[in-house]
Parts: C-alpha cells; sequence; structure tokens
C-alpha cells in the first residue's frame, strides 16, 4: 500500500471511479426498470405517450399497487368499477420455490460434502476417473436429457408416486444430479485442511466420523455456505426441467410461473414485474442469513504451514 | 508406562513396487526410556513413528506396547500421544477446548477433566491462555498446547514428530529443555523424532539411527545406542558421518601395519597414518577408509600428534572461541575445529596432528573396525 505513485494516479482513480459508476448503472438499470414497472398503471413495459424522461421517472399520479396486490394473491377495483382477480397463484409459486430450493440446497449441501470427503480423505480405487467422469457430465447442460428425464420420472412416478412428475420431491431428486461441481469445490477446501488434524483426533480417540463432524465440518462452514447460496440460487432461477416436470399450475415454482404473465397475446408487464421481484426476495434473504458464516481465516493457526 | 518392542518390522506403502520404506527395525524401548529417531530426511523415521502411533498400518512384523501387540489396534486403543510437527491443534476451539476434545470423546466426567486439565495446563504454564484460540497463540505456545493436549490423555508412550522443526533457534533451546524437564516429570516413555542432531544427543537416553533404505541392505537400522556410544564407537561410517557436527572427515588408504591395539594406514596422500584401532580380522593390503573428526585434530606440536597431514586452505572461518578451517587433502574436503585462532589464510598450506587415539577405520563395506581407545582433546 506504501507503494510510491506518480502525480496522475489522481486523474486515473477517478477515471476508474466514472467507469465503474457507469457500469453500475447499466446493472442495476434493468432491475430499477422492473422495480418501477410494478408500480405504474397498466400492463405496459414502456408507457409511448409518456415523455422520454416518464421512462425513468414516473409520475406520481401514475403509480399503483395494483400488480402488487394481484402478485400478493389481493383482487383490486379498477376505476370503471371493474374488479380484478390474481390470475395466478403467485404466493403458492413462491412457496414452492422456497420449499424446493430450500430442501435442494440442503440435500446438495449434505450429500457433496460426504463425498467431497471420500475423494478428498480416502483412497479407493477408480477414485480420479469417478472424479474426473463427474466432471465432464456435468458439462452436458441438464437441458440436452429434457426428453430422458420426464421419461425417467413418468416412469418411476408409476411405481413410487411421490417421486414422480408433478411432485415437489421429483424436481429436488432431479436438481440433486448437479452437485458434481460442488463436490470439487468442496473437495478443493478439505484438501487445504491439514490431514494431521484429523490424525491428531484420530488419537484423541474420534472415530472418522467424530473427526469429520467435530473438527473438518466445523473448519468448513465458509465453503458449506458458498455451496448453499450457490444451489439456493442455481435452483430458484432453474426453468427448463421444472418446466417439463411440473404440469399443474398450483404445482410451479415462480420461476416456471411467471413466464404465464407474458403469453404471446397478452403480456401482463407490470404483474410480471411485480411477480418477478418477489422471486428476489428469497435469495436476497438467504444471502444475508449465509453472509455471518462467510468468513475466512477459520483455520488460522491450527497447523504451521 | 510402558516398554515398547518392534520385531522385524516392514513398511511398504506401494506393494507393486515392491520398494519397501523400512525393513527389518528390530527395537527393544524400555519403560520410561526417552528414545530419538535421527536420520536424513526420506529415511523413513516419522513413518516409523506413524506407525507406532497406529496412523500408518504395518505391512510385515509385530509391535508391541506394554505386552500387547497393537499391530490390528486403533490409535485410540494404543495408549500413546502424538504431538505433531504441524502441532494440529483444532483451530475452532480455545487452548481449554482443544485439551478437552479427546477426554470429552472418552465421556470422563466433569472433575476428572478439569482436574487433568489444569494439571497440564499448570506444568506447562498455560494457565493464562486456556480460553484463546490457536491463532492468538505464538509458536512456542501453540506447542506447548500440542503436548498438553497429550499429556491430559496420560499415555504411556509419547510420541513426538520432529516438534521443534518450526520453532526459531532461540525458542527451540527452551523447548529443548522443557521436553528434557518434562521427561523427567512425568517419568514415562518418550519416542521423539529428529534430524537436528543436537537435539537427539542432548534429550536421547538412546538414539536410533536410520538411513535410506538401499535396495540391497537387509536393513536400514543403521544403530541403536547411546548418544555417547554412537559418537565413539559407531558401527558403520553413515552413523560416523552422521553424528558429530561438524562432519567427520574420511580419507581413502590401505592398511600396512597391522597390530593388537594398533595399526598403521597409508593413504592415497602418501602419508602414513598410526590408528588405535584393531584391525585384525582384515589383512594387509586391504582397502580401508580412515575417519578422524574435525574436534580431534591438534597442532603438529601438540604431544599427542602421532602422525600428521597438510592440506590447502580454501576457507578459514574465525568465530572468536574457535575457528573452523577447511582444506583440500589431494581433493577431498577436510575441516579441522581448532580451539583457538589459527593464523592462516585461503592457499596456505596447513599441517595438522592427527592422535592414534582419535582414528576411525571403516573397511570396504564401511563396517567399522573396533577401536582400542578414545579421545577427547585436552
Amino acid at each position: 500500500m506504501a507503494i510510491v505513485q506518480p502525480k496522475s494516479i489522481k486523474y486515473r482513480i477517478l477515471a476508474t471511479h466514472i467507469v465503474m459508476c457507469l457500469f453500475l448503472l447499466a446493472v442495476l438499470f434493468p432491475l430499477y426498470m422492473v422495480v418501477m414497472i410494478s408500480f405504474r398503471e397498466g400492463n405496459f413495459a414502456t408507457n409511448v405517450s409518456d415523455s422520454f424522461y416518464d421512462l425513468f421517472l414516473p409520475r406520481m399520479d401514475s403509480l399503483t399497487l395494483d400488480h402488487w396486490k394481484l402478485a400478493l394473491g389481493m383482487s383490486y377495483v379498477d376505476e370503471a368499477g371493474v374488479e380484478h382477480l390474481p390470475p395466478f397463484p403467485v404466493l403458492k409459486w413462491l412457496w414452492n420455490s422456497i420449499i424446493i430450493s430450500f430442501f435442494t440446497s440442503a440435500f446438495i449441501v449434505l450429500l457433496s460434502t460426504t463425498s467431497a470427503y471420500a475423494f478428498a480423505r480416502l483412497n479407493f480405487k477408480g477414485k480420479n476417473a469417478l472424479l474426473n467422469c463427474m466432471l465432464i457430465f456435468q458439462m452436458f447442460p441438464s437441458v440436452l436429457a429434457l426428453v430422458a428425464i420426464y421419461a425417467l420420472f413418468d416412469n418411476i412416478g408409476e411405481y413410487i408416486p411421490f417421486i414422480g412428475l408433478d411432485t415437489r420431491a421429483g424436481l429436488i431428486l432431479s436438481y440433486m444430479g448437479g452437485i458434481a461441481l460442488h463436490i470439487w469445490t468442496i473437495k478443493g477446501y478439505f484438501e487445504t485442511i491439514d490431514a494431521s488434524l484429523e490424525e491428531a483426533a484420530a488419537i484423541d480417540g474420534a472415530t472418522p466420523w467424530q473427526a469429520f463432524r467435530l473438527v473438518l465440518l466445523p473448519l468448513s462452514v465458509p465453503i458449506l455456505a458458498v455451496v448453499f447460496i450457490l444451489a439456493f440460487i442455481g435452483t430458484i432461477t432453474e426453468v427448463p426441467v421444472a418446466s417439463i416436470l411440473l404440469n399443474d399450475v398450483d404445482n410451479y415454482t415462480l420461476a416456471v410461473g411467471s413466464q404465464q404473465y407474458l403469453a404471446s397475446q397478452n403480456k401482463l408487464w407490470g404483474d410480471f414485474a411485480a411477480a418477478a421481484v418477489m422471486s428476489g426476495l428469497p435469495i436476497t434473504v438467504v444471502f444475508m442469513l449465509a453472509q455471518r458464516w462467510l468468513v475466512g481465516g477459520l483455520t488460522a493457526g491450527g497447523v504451521k504451514g | 508406562m510402558a516398554e515398547v518392542t518392534l520385531t522385524n518390522v516392514r513398511k511398504n506403502y506401494n506393494p507393486s513396487l515392491l520398494k519397501d520404506t523400512l525393513r527389518n527395525i528390530n527395537l527393544d524401548i524400555k519403560d520410561g526410556e526417552f528414545i530419538v529417531f535421527v536420520g536424513p530426511s526420506g529415511c523413513g523415521k516419522s513413518t516409523l513413528l506413524r506407525m507406532i502411533a497406529g496412523l500408518e498400518d504395518i505391512t510385515d512384523g509385530e509391535l508391541k506396547i506394554g505386552s500387547k501387540v497393537m499391530n490390528d489396534v486403533p490409535p485410540v486403543d494404543r495408549g500413546v500421544g502424538m504431538v505433531f510437527q504441524s502441532y494440529a491443534l483444532y483451530p475452532h476451539m480455545d487452548v481449554r477446548q482443544n485439551m478437552e476434545f479427546g477426554l470429552k470423546l472418552k465421556k470422563f466426567d466433569k472433575d476428572t477433566i478439569e482436574k487433568r486439565v489444569n494439571n497440564a495446563a499448570q506444568i506447562l504454564g498455560l494457565e493464562a491462555l486456556m480460553d484463546r484460540k490457536p491463532k492468538a497463540l505464538s509458536g512456542g505456545q501453540r506447542q506447548r498446547v500440542a503436548i498438553g493436549r497429550s499429556i491430559v490423555q496420560q499415555p504411556d508412550v509419547f510420541l513426538f514428530d520432529e516438534p521443534l522443526s518450526n520453532l526459531d533457534a532461540a525458542l527451540r533451546v527452551k523447548m529443548r529443555i522443557e521436553i528434557a524437564k518434562l521427561h523427567k516429570e512425568l517419568n514415562s516413555t518418550i519416542i521423539y523424532v529428529t534430524h537436528d542432531q543436537v537435539e537427539a544427543m542432548t534429550l536421547a537416553d538412546k538414539i536410533v539411527v536410520l538411513s535410506p533404505l538401499k535396495e540391497s541392505a537387509e536393513t536400514n537400522l543403521e544403530q541403536f545406542g547411546t548418544p555417547l556410544e554412537l559418537y565413539h564407537n559407531p558401527t558403520n561410517k553413515f552413523v560416523a558421518g552422521f553424528i558429530g557436527s561438524p562432519k567427520m572427515n574420511f580419507l581413502k588408504g590401505q592398511l600396512i601395519e597391522i597390530g593388537e591395539e594398533t595399526c598403521k594406514v597409508k593413504l592415497n596422500t602418501g602419508d602414513v597414518i598410526t590408528a588405535c584401532v584393531d584391525a585384525r580380522r582384515a589383512s594387509v593390503g586391504d582397502k580401508v577408509e580412515l575417519g578422524i573428526r574435525p574436534e580431534h585434530l591438534v597442532p603438529v606440536e601438540h604431544p599427542d600428534s602421532k602422525s600428521r597431514l597438510s592440506g590447502m586452505v580454501q576457507v578459514a572461518e574465525h568465530l572468536g572461541a574457535e575457528s573452523f578451517v577447511y582444506l583440500d587433502v589431494d581433493g577431498e574436503d577436510f575441516t579441522v575445529k581448532a580451539a583457538s585462532e589459527i593464523p592462516v589464510d585461503t592457499g596456505d598450506s596447513l599441517e595438522v596432528g592427527i592422535p592414534a587415539e582419535a582414528c576411525y577405520l571403516f573397511d570396504s563395506q564401511e563396517k567399522a573396525f573396533k577401536r582400542t581407545a578414545r579421545y577427547n582433546r585436552t
């Protein structure tokens, strides 16, 4: 930090800030637009009759909570006295999304942690081959397997109905196929933890499971939080698999359901925007909750490097 | 408290390569002894320790702790405590939790745990640090916590794996003395691995010298004995070269005269050296190697000086209390440790005296001949 810099650094800092501000604007503008649309009267993305500035700064008298009322499952009465009923069960979708994402992420963390432990610490035949296979299979997008996934769950459903088509459990099960990258991530983290910690635990009398649970896991909390967040975001925004496995409108996740607003003849931009903003809330909450676990230096001091 | 017995122990990490790490290790460690394993890196000394701890399996042979065969017993039931080179403290636990961990797993009652932990903390002077996390401790403190963690378990055998190698020089000396005190206090069997021969010589009741295993060798256990036994009567050239600092000088030659108490060796330089060595198992004309410790060389006018040797000074180091002169004797490096200053400089020729009692002699198989005297320079 104490490196002496030439005078021109001031202008460079200024320039950097300007570029960064522009970049931030570019990133935040779509979000701003969506929020604005969700509060604007009528179901339009833009309003041609408005002046250009109205796009960005809507007139106060055009602000409305109608879209949000619909999104929250309440009806509203417009000026003409017509009652508008909520077109879709948005709250139900949100609940579906949260349940599915939460359980998927929890199971993914559980499964990938234990398999990562096996890959990082145990020696078994075909370990490297398995690891590489997992990575390669993960490179094919799941979209390629949509037909297979559908057929698979259709069949499973005939024998075990509660994980068949159109069930939350079935969708969660299908998402669990995508843990290869998470295993790699956690395995990489485990390998940075000195194995002598577990050896010390073994001499102290810990079983391998106790060494894993009492020594390795507490040190791995940051990476588990990261994996949980990534899995949660990945699941809650996932559309292709969910859209073919779920048939009943009531079972949709928010990501699948919100597309119903944008039928080709009838684009309900306002209602869509309210639902879209709402779908961002769980991610924000999870991120804020997980943030306190995302701390570095947990393993500091344990071993001398 | 327990004795440790190893019988024909062998270790092979990768059986398909047929390359052993350790072979034919036979050790009889008595109760309460302080044993040090030394050897250059790659000789398997840490492996041997880990095999005793139960962190590595034993390929062949038998390990007994107390009177029980321990080959297939898990670490926790062997009654051993181990201190790792890297300390291996649990980073998420404070000092007290680190020390309690094992006792809690073994479901000791609260009072016993507290008593043992407090007792260990008092022995090691850790009382003021009990609620600190390892990252808030210095290297020496961490090492003490690691020792404390094994003390509370009250093991029969303590295993130390290069415990001081991560500490700075001053702290190392201090901890070395503390470990020696600890041994007196606990009076338990200690097995200690190090590559530092000062640690080995000062701490050990007995030293085990290991060498990297040669394919044809029967064993890589070179010698097992007290520090001074190893210094004065090494069984072979490897031990002679490994024990002692600076390293022993070796010069090639052949036997020209063999007596009961002494023999004469004609070096390749042409010098004839008289040595107090019983070489009667060899015959005149055999190729031998003469060993002389740098600290045993004397000025030519010294009364002990029986033979002499000259070389060209390559470097002279003057440390005040002593001097090291590195000579080139017929192409071989030859170190002289002098008690006082020697007024020489690079390029000078220096003649040194060799007391007959100070000579070591090795045959062409590098096995030592029996020495008939010990030498202490006065």
